[in-house]
């Protein structure tokens, strides 16, 4: 089960950034770096968990036509 | 021979693909979506904050309803996220295209980049309202919007170069130079321009390294080349693309096309100063500076007679493919806008054209009539090919979006020259015993009525643009013409 | 014979030619803005904003005041008498960013200090067209109801110290002192005014200074600081 480099290189990338957008916005001395550091983060998850559902869906997709089911037109 | 190298390239797309190279086309729709939002959004916010100029009680008072905080949105969406996002979408389906291969990066990296541009567009937006600003013009993001653009874009040049280095053909197409051009320079004039202390990095609110006159010389250093790179060198890119592609010809002289690329993004670097003239910019600077804009006139209107004259052999187009009329109407406003320019940056017509708004009626005639129809007839094309429909849903509402748009623009700069050359009049008026004639407040006064018919050009704009809309949701909606493919691309791909 | 074939084939050097075309321009016009000593003038009496002062220019700039008012009067007959003396580089000096602006929606600001009354600002930044009828100007009642954040005054302070603004140890000490200063009628300005030659005292409620009074403090000061009548300043040195 061997994950794209691209995929992972990215959906690390994001963590890192998830996170500093956390850090941000715990010590947030405005609404804007505030704002700014939560939808980082709410960016960053949604987009791992896009990351992690897309190779998911093309793993079954493989198998799929590994078994033949694939639907050929 | 030089000849034939231009001609090796074009047909690329024409060409069957010898070997089947599956392009990454859903970034490419995903930016096309985008642009076209984007555009109705910036010219939705034009359309308020041009009432607001007309009846100022339209501010409603409340903090995030003022132009003040306004303007910088209608800027920022008009430039950065309809025209970023047209350039983005473009830029990609171009370089895979005349490259034969596909995008760099992975469908990850790909993703990103539109995800986070997009995420770097409604966070600029939403800090503009909530009052934080560079308070630079075009610049007008906090410091840690801009790294974060930052990061965007270059991992966009990533992308793009990477993409460059692995073709399949042999030279790189004209429109690559001008995208990669575009690209480059964005990146040192975004950088250049926006070293600023943050009062701590928990806090929006930042202060320029540079203050006063320096910190105006590279505001306007990054100003004018936001322009000459973003707006032009970019949408030039488009313009070698798109309008070949349609015509059905090659490019009318590839040695144009070497000349005028490498003078333009020479010259355009130095033309900057002409914003400060007559300022407390030292002299040298500013005469510099007009020289090179009068001299730019020359590189831009290669660009503009390469366009047009693609066409030479294919007018007949014109009139069946109401998409190309856009790209050539783009390239006759462009040829237009370039002479402008060169005159207004000439430092006596300065003196009265300066602080009024005939610069207004400048930027729209280049904004509307250059990006907006280029990227329209980019789009017209494009929509088609990516979504695998036969035809646009209907030729007659392009042609009807054509002819309300060009009419929005004629009533926008028409009324904003004689607004701008009145107001220059006014402040500079003496009456008889040699005292100014008129007050400030008396030039408000007076062009009321142009901010009036102003408004009406950008509504006429807007309506345009949603008769596009309705025409691409219809197109998308027409039943598809392709046949399905073998695979899905994520498994065709799978072991790149 | 030079073929650009060998650029179009090679998207490196593409690259690198880009950045050293593009560089040039930009180098030869900014770098001796820096080195050159006479872009700007030595003259006498250009100073740091006041910490309250320098609080309003924030809101300027926050506010987007530069969508529609220059603050850049140019050597122009008519905008000399219209406005004074035509601005030197010297008075933007400390400004980060400079606000010269690109539009005239509204007048030009860069002498506006001293030539209205206080009272009449705060009037007209409530409702413009109370005062003008024929203003464009959004109100800006919002900002007399809104106290002003002083926390971090000091932060502010020293991050434009950073950057190149003259503030000694002494002023930054001062900084919530002269700040409710300022914004205090009643209150005894010497150590102000000494600090901060010309700073006018707007009519605050003397308890919490409001945004409203941070503005109108910057509004007044703007282009009062050089004395173009002293015989020094005649001729600015450069």
């Amino acid at each position: 089960m061997d994950i794209e480099a691209s995929d992972l290189i990215v959906g690390i990338m994001m963590a890192v950034f998830g996170l500093i957008g956390l850090i941000m916005a715990a010590g947030a001395t405005d609404n804007e770096i505030y704002v700014f550091g939560l939808s980082l983060l709410g960016f960053a998850v949604v987009f791992d968990f896009g990351l992690i559902r897309r190779h998911f869906d093309k793993a079954e997709l493989r198998q799929k036509a590994l078994r033949g089911e694939a639907d050929h037109v | 021979m030089s000849d034939l190298a231009i001609g090796g390239v074009m047909p690329v797309a024409h060409a069957p693909a010898r070997t089947a190279v599956v392009y990454n086309e859903a970034v490419v729709r995903k930016f096309t979506i985008a642009a076209m939002f984007w555009a109705v959004v910036a010219f939705l916010v034009g359309v308020v904050i041009a009432a607001q100029l007309a009846w100022p009680q339209l501010n409603l008072g409340l903090s995030f309803t003022n132009f003040g905080r306004l303007r910088p949105v209608h800027t920022s969406a008009a430039i950065f996220a309809f025209g970023g996002s047209a350039l983005f979408g473009t830029s990609l389906y171009v370089v895979q295209r005349t490259c034969r291969a596909r995008l760099f990066g992975g469908e990850a990296l790909a993703n990103f980049l539109f995800w986070g541009y997009q995420f770097f567009i409604v966070m600029a937006a939403l800090s503009y309202v909530m009052g934080f600003s560079q308070g630079q013009e075009y610049a007008e993001p906090e410091w840690h919007l801009d790294l974060w653009l930052t990061v965007v874009w270059v991992l966009y040049a990533v992308v793009f170069i990477g993409t460059l280095l692995k073709r399949e053909e042999p030279h790189i197409y004209v429109a690559n130079w001008f995208y990669l051009a575009f690209i480059l320079t964005v990146a040192i004039l975004h950088l250049g321009n926006n070293v600023a202390l943050p009062v701590s990095i928990y806090t929006a609110k930042s202060y320029n390294f540079a203050s006063g006159v320096q910190n105006a010389m590279i505001q306007w250093w990054y100003g004018h080349n936001a322009v000459g790179f973003f707006l032009t060198a970019g949408f030039l890119g488009m313009m070698y693309y798109f309008i070949p592609k349609a015509a059905g010809r090659p490019v009318y002289s590839y040695r144009l096309s070497i000349v005028h690329f490498w003078s333009l993004i020479f010259m355009y670097m130095w033309a900057g100063p002409h914003h400060l003239h007559w300022t407390a910019l030292p002299d040298w600077t500013q005469t510099l500076g007009m020289a090179f804009s009068v001299m730019l006139w020359m590189p831009s209107w290669g660009g503009m007679i390469n366009g047009i004259m693609t066409l030479s052999g294919a007018w007949d187009k014109l009139r069946t493919d109401p998409g190309l009329r856009f790209s050539v109407t783009a390239v006759g406003f462009y040829g237009m806008s370039t002479f402008e320019g060169p005159v207004m940056s000439i430092r006596d017509v300065n003196s009265l054209s300066h602080y009024t708004d005939w610069g207004i009626g400048h930027v729209h005639s280049g904004a509307l009539g250059w990006v907006a129809f280029i990227s329209f007839g980019a789009i017209y094309y494009l929509v088609p090919v990516l979504w695998k429909r036969e035809r646009l849903y209907s030729t007659r509402l392009v042609s009807w979006h054509y002819w309300v748009a060009t009419l929005g623009i004629v009533f926008y700069i028409t009324s904003m020259w004689v607004a701008g050359i009145m107001q220059g009049l006014m402040w500079r008026a003496y009456d008889q015993f040699g005292f100014l004639q008129y007050s400030f407040a008396e030039s408000v006064n007076a062009v009321h009525p142009y901010y009036v018919i102003r408004l009406i050009g950008g509504v006429f704009f807007l309506s345009g643009a949603l008769i596009m809309v309705y025409n691409l949701i219809q197109t998308v909606r027409s039943p598809s013409t392709a046949r399905r493919e073998a695979l899905p691309a994520g498994v065709a791909v799978a072991g790149e | 014979m030079f073929r650009h074939e060998l650029i179009e084939k090679n998207a490196i050097l593409m690259l690198v030619l880009t950045l050293l075309t593009v560089a040039i321009g930009g180098i030869v016009e900014v770098v001796p803005l820096f080195t050159i000593e006479t872009t700007v003038e030595h003259v006498k009496g250009v100073r740091p904003y006041s910490p309250l002062e320098a609080r309003g220019r924030d809101i300027y700039v926050r506010e987007g005041c530069y969508t529609c008012h220059s603050q850049m009067i140019r050597a122009l007959r008519d905008e000399v008498e219209r406005y004074g003396h035509y601005s030197i580089a010297a008075e933007s000096m400390y400004d980060h960013p400079f606000q010269w602006g690109s539009k005239r929606i509204g007048p030009d600001l860069a002498r506006v200090g001293g030539k209205y009354s206080s009272d009449w600002h705060y009037a007209h930044l409530i409702n413009a067209q109370s005062v003008v009828p024929e203003s464009l100007m959004p109100h800006y009642a919002f900002l007399a109801d809104t106290p002003l954040e002083t926390a971090d005054a000091v932060a502010r302070m020293k991050a434009q110290r950073a950057v190149g603004v003259p503030y000694s140890d002494e002023d930054i000490a001062n900084a919530a002192a002269d700040l409710r200063t300022q914004a205090d009628p009643s209150a005894d300005n010497t150590d102000l005014l000494k600090r901060y030659p010309k700073a006018v005292t707007v009519p605050g409620d003397g308890k919490q200074p409001t945004e409203m009074d941070a503005l109108v403090a910057y509004l007044q000061v703007l282009g009062t600081m050089v004395d173009f009548a002293d015989p020094a300043n005649e001729k600015p040195r450069q």
